[in-house]
């Protein structure tokens, strides 16, 4: 029986008063606690007798350790980083400068390399980063001011108090398997804060909550998401400089299906290396983890790896979606940052110096509020008018229908983006629509039974152990681990969804497109299919996916226990 | 009570692990936790400042990233934190930690000093023994249970093969602690936010370097376990194979 | 004194236990590579049968350390005649078996005598002419090769089933016995034992067990969990599953090996319908001696088996029971 996570109803809980709390620790939430000690330091310089003081400002990050969850390529755009410490680079852990780059077309065997870099892909001036790493050391920055990051627990549910965000509940430790209490049960504890900032990253749990409520989307264009899934490897020397950037397209992907690859050369001969899907894929048997595994059986990777071993797989999904995606920012005491609200350029396939000024903003609107007292959706929907008026605007603005233009294919979207470049972004008209991923895929019955174009994309790895590797094997690499005994954290409201229509209409495609084997259909001769499904929640690596893509739209992912998850050390 | 806590951190139990260069210890760029016998040993302390008040203090040996062993031990009640913080308390022999350990407490007047059975990295099961000597305490290993009695505490010991033993001793004493002998508790907010404000004591190398010698053991070498793995497949029918297996578990494993 | 290696045996109630003979097998392995006398030493209260049962095996010479204070034993006592005798005697090395009790005693011991002891060895090896002791760590993810780095005498401990009780060899004649009566002062033992009692263990602590037999998904149905349990019971070993097993609810948590359950390293471990993904793997992968058995011949399993059979466990296991339960009888 399949016992759901949910908060304990009936318990009293522990309250703890809060001006601020950050939900996320990634890039956008240190970078909204960092700027907005500054900005009291500087305060606090000028006016002794009225100093704002740090104590009930607080970080929430789910994961046991500072950027522990955090993964991405990674391509830093310094922008940001040096309007908010001007000569990071000396001290940041940054792995190198981007030294050169190629973009290559591929086929099954052979390539074709773009002659002319396009410019959105031209990343001189940026550095190759771990993320992980890259937030570790922001991380330490912010707590030298003092400003305290609970590491270990989640924002499992929004406190409401008419139409004002109140607070924030922390998830409830130590509850068993079936959603009891066991005898070391802690309650989360009902942080009421003057202003939640949500910087959960991509398909933040609670900012879903936020946006369900308050219709947030209802005038957006939906959120689309791609899957980024990603493998660490060190090669024998002089197989890739350090700092040199490859993109790929094409190959294993059929026009059917939007993504591409990227491989970055780190330091110490450590590759970054990874693929990326668009979550709107036709062919619901299709399997991600499977597309990185054929696209590194291309000569050129294949190459570039042999003799290497794989240190660590991650997965996580991005939203991209652009700027008619992105939903109001601010409210009445609550504001979206980062990933969360959407900020990331899809044509640059780049996040996370959005995300950082976005947190820089943020801080700027909440500082002014904490002088005044003033949290109200007036007041906070300050840092809406400093996002449209900031570089984050003009960046966004450029791009806001580059990956609509891709609905309707490949080519079709190549045209869009050419188009796109030369009318700053306005392309056919100002705003192309989209449509949710999931409503993309296609009932099996409407697919060749072998796959067609598709057949190679479909069906789980065995992998050779050394090139590729199956999923279990993949996902041992991720550093995965949870209290084992709690309630599943993936919520499926209608399980009988999953083993009467899905199993038929779509032959149970999360079994494909979750990176970590959570979902599995069981046998159990008293289902009408003859399976049903089971879960391996320990194995939930946080990418999202599951409340992205499922096609009925019943699944509701919410943080586990605090302190679970994978571990991105490197990444 | 006042009781005392040893505890070490050590790299978490599935860090994939790297040999340094010289194949004499592991690469340092792993992740790292609490050696989970300390963990219990920590709790049942908690436990037992719960039931009779007191004191409970937390120590360990290492590098400025032990740090974190004892914030935690701190917000999870813990009243006091030492830190003999060095890069050099990793290569230390048992008998030299022990030794360090009983020159920074030289001062404090413990009733209890607890420490895990043994580490997940070295396995030695000997530091707190060891100590134990140096203060000239008596002492009981893996134990699960402890109540205090009139003329000191009744421990009970766990033996091989489920048997078990209670053990009256006087205090002061030093008892190494069974893993998993209770639930840990969690650390809560408030919990980690007031460690912020308990004390934590730095003890350099050089103050208690007068107590400590050399070495008296050394790694020589450290490597991956070389499994001269050449399987040997037991073939034909069930009962010749159930036969050649029982004739390998008598003769080649040696459990029969 | 000649050089000497001094084997301390371990009786329980009377009796000498395995692992005693192992600590012996191992003292005249030593002997032979280094040319050092070996001598062994019982230590209680009537021990002098033991002594010379000792003595039947190729040994120089057995002393029977007598003292009522050594029962029952307690650490104190046991580390009070132990430095007293092997100060006088000062052998090169002294070996023990790592048992609860060695464990309880021997780092006190070592550091009275102002010396250190390696505990826990699997094997040794000669460097030159170099001793070292080599011992597993990091839970059996690496092996260490370890040497003394100080005088004499060097206390040793190996690991159970790290040498082979049936392989000690017999004297040509019954060695000389020795009792030597030692005194304990008033004071000096402050532990108070009580009797020793046995009790149905709350839960299982699969890292003490020796041998392990472990069901995976080829289990198929949660009755037939049965068959390994009695498997388990016949070769006296404990039971034990891969995740979905513990997942399912077929058996308890604290009977997962894993990743996410328990690291073992016994010295057997019988794999029965495991197919060998890696996250169980890193849970056993330690274990001394691995058996595997499976129904598919290109199951991960046998990569790190020493012993595999292809083939269906529900066929090879009752004949398995019934042949270890004709072996342990005596067969």
């Amino acid at each position: 029986m399949l016992v759901f996570r949910e908060p304990l109803p009936n318990i009293e809980r522990p309250q703890m008063p809060a001006d601020v709390v950050i939900v996320g620790g990634g890039p956008a939430g240190m970078a909204c606690a960092l700027r907005l000690s500054q900005l009291m330091d500087q305060h606090n310089a000028k006016n002794p007798d009225a100093q704002l003081s740090r104590e009930n400002i607080y970080v929430l990050e789910k994961a046991r350790e500072i950027g522990q969850h955090c993964l991405s390529g990674a391509l830093l755009d310094p922008r940001s980083m040096r309007e908010l410490l001007p000569g990071f680079e000396k001290e940041a852990p940054l792995d190198s400068e981007v030294t050169k780059e190629a973009v290559y077309f591929l086929t099954e065997k052979g390539k074709f390399k773009f002659p002319i870099t396009p410019p959105p892909l031209r990343d001189h001036g940026n550095y190759v980063i771990s993320l992980n790493r890259f937030v570790k050391w922001l991380g330490a920055k912010v707590e030298e001011t003092g400003i305290t990051i609970f590491t270990g627990f989640a924002g499992s549910e929004l406190l409401l108090d008419g139409d004002r965000v109140a607070g924030v509940r922390t998830d409830d430790k130590g509850v068993d398997k079936q959603n009891q209490p066991k005898s070391n049960f802690e309650p989360g504890y009902d942080l009421q804060a003057k202003v939640v900032i949500l910087a959960e990253g991509t398909r933040g749990s609670l900012t879903q909550q936020l946006i369900a409520r308050f219709g947030l989307d209802h005038d957006c264009n939906p959120q689309t998401y791609g899957q980024g899934i990603k493998e660490l490897w060190e090669v024998p020397a002089g197989r890739i400089a350090s700092g040199e950037v490859v993109y790929t397209l094409g190959w294993p992907l059929t026009t059917n299906e939007y993504g591409g690859a990227w491989i970055y050369g780190g330091k110490n001969h450590v590759v970054s290396l990874g693929f990326v899907v668009g979550l709107d894929y036709p062919d619901p048997r299709l399997d991600p983890q499977r597309v990185l595994q054929e696209f590194k059986k291309h000569p050129l990777v294949a190459r570039l790896l042999d003799g290497g071993k794989m240190i660590r797989y991650g997965a996580k999904s991005l939203p991209y979606g652009g700027w008619w995606s992105i939903p109001p920012v601010a409210g009445n005491g609550w504001m979206i940052l980062g990933d969360s609200a959407g900020f990331l350029n899809s044509q640059r396939l780049k996040g996370i110096h959005l995300a950082i000024k976005s947190g820089m903003l943020a801080a700027e609107t909440v500082f002014e509020a904490l002088k005044k007292d003033d949290f109200s959706a007036a007041s906070l929907s300050d840092f809406q008018r400093r996002v449209e008026s900031s570089w984050i605007k003009d960046e966004l603005w450029k791009v806001r229908n580059f990956h609509q233009g891709f609905e309707h294919g490949f080519w079709r979207g190549m045209i869009n983006a050419g188009l796109q470049q030369f009318t700053g972004g306005r392309g056919l008209r100002n705003r192309y629509p989209s449509t949710a991923g999931y409503q993309h895929l296609k009932k099996l019955a409407a697919l060749p039974a072998d796959g067609g174009d598709a057949a190679n994309l479909i069906g789980p790895v065995r992998g050779d152990g050394k090139l590729t590797f199956d999923k279990l094997t993949d996902l041992y690499h991720s550093g995965t681990k949870h209290e084992e005994d709690q309630p599943a954290h993936l919520v499926i409201h209608d399980t009988d969804v999953c083993n009467t229509r899905c199993i038929k209409e779509f032959g149970s495609p999360c079994q494909n497109f979750c990176p970590a084997n959570v979902y599995e259909m069981v046998d159990d001769a008293t289902q009408p299919n003859g399976k049903r499904i089971s879960l391996n929640p320990s194995n939930c690596v946080h990418c999202k996916t599951c409340d992205i893509a499922d096609p009925y739209q019943i699944i509701t992912w919410v943080p586990p226990e605090g302190g679970g998850g994978p571990n991105y050390d490197g990444m | 009570m006042k009781i005392l806590v040893c505890m070490k951190q050590v790299p978490q139990k599935d860090a994939p692990l790297k040999l340094n260069e010289s194949s004499t210890w592991i690469r340092e760029d792993v992740s790292y936790e609490v050696n989970e016998p300390d963990a219990f040993a920590l709790e049942e302390a908690l436990r037992q400042k719960e039931k009779h008040s007191g004191e409970v203090v937390v120590i360990t040996a290492g590098p400025a990233r032990a740090q974190q062993v004892l914030r935690e031990a701190l917000a999870k009640g813990a009243d006091r934190a030492i830190h003999l913080e060095d890069n050099a308390f990793v290569g230390l022999d048992a008998s030299n930690t022990a030794r360090a350990f009983a020159a920074a407490i030289q001062d404090e007047k413990f009733d209890l000093i607890f420490t895990g059975l043994q580490s997940d990295d070295y396995g030695y099961a000997q530091t707190g023994v060891v100590l134990a000597e140096l203060l000239g305490w008596p002492h009981a290993t893996i134990i699960m249970q402890i109540e205090k009695t009139d003329g000191g505490i009744r421990v009970k010991r766990e033996l091989e093969a489920g048997y078990f033993q209670f053990v009256d001793m006087p205090l002061p004493a030093l008892l190494t602690i069974q893993s998993g002998i209770n639930k840990l508790r969690y650390a809560t907010l408030i919990g980690i936010k007031q460690a912020k404000n308990k004390p934590l004591r730095k003890v350099t190398l050089a103050e208690v370097q007068s107590a400590m010698g050399a070495n008296m053991q050394k790694i020589e070498r450290l490597y991956i376990p070389q499994k001269t793995k050449n399987t040997e497949f037991l073939e034909g029918p069930s009962a010749e194979v159930a036969k050649k297996l029982v004739e390998k578990l008598r003769n080649e494993v040696r459990v029969l | 004194m000649a050089d000497a290696i001094l084997v301390i045996v371990e009786q329980r109630e009377g009796k000498l236990n395995r692992v005693s003979w192992e600590a012996l097998t191992a003292g005249q392995a030593l002997a032979a590579e280094t040319g050092w006398i070996l001598e062994a030493a019982v230590a209680g209260s009537g021990v002098t049968t033991l002594a010379h049962e000792v003595a039947g095996k190729k040994v120089a010479k057995v002393y029977a350390l007598e003292s009522a204070k050594l029962e029952p034993y307690t650490p104190d006592a046991f580390a009070a005649v132990l430095k007293q005798f092997i100060g006088s005697k000062q052998p090169r090395l002294v070996l023990m078996p790592h048992t609860y009790q060695v464990r309880d005693f021997v780092p006190k011991l070592a550091t009275a005598m102002e010396r250190t002891a390696i505990s826990d060895c699997i094997g040794y090896k000669k460097d030159g002419d170099k001793l070292l002791f080599t011992r597993q760590m990091f839970q059996g993810k690496l092996a260490a090769d370890v040497s003394f780095a100080c005088d004499v005498p060097w206390f040793v401990t190996f690991q159970n089933g790290a040498f082979r009780a049936d392989k000690v060899e017999a004297g040509a004649a019954a060695a000389p016995v020795e009792t030597v009566n030692l005194k304990i002062d008033e004071g000096v033992v402050r532990n108070k034992p009580q009797e020793v009692f046995k009790e149905a263990k709350q839960a299982v602590d699969l890292t003490q067990a020796e041998i392990i037999v472990s069901v995976g998904r080829g289990i198929k149905e949660q009755k037939n969990i049965e068959l390994a349990k009695q498997l388990a019971e016949a070769l006296g070993g404990e039971l034990a599953a891969s995740r979905p097993i513990c997942d399912s609810g077929w058996l308890p948590m604290d009977r997962q090996i894993g990743s996410s359950g328990q690291t073992v390293a016994p010295k057997l471990y019988l794999a029965l319908g495991i197919s060998g993904a890696i996250q169980h793997i890193v849970g056993m992968k330690g274990a001394r001696t691995i058996i595997a058995i499976n129904k598919d011949s290109e199951a991960p399993i046998f990569e790190i088996a020493d012993y595999a059979v292809v083939g269906n466990l529900f066929d090879i296991v009752p004949p398995l029971i019934e042949e270890v339960k004709k072996a342990r009888a005596g067969g």
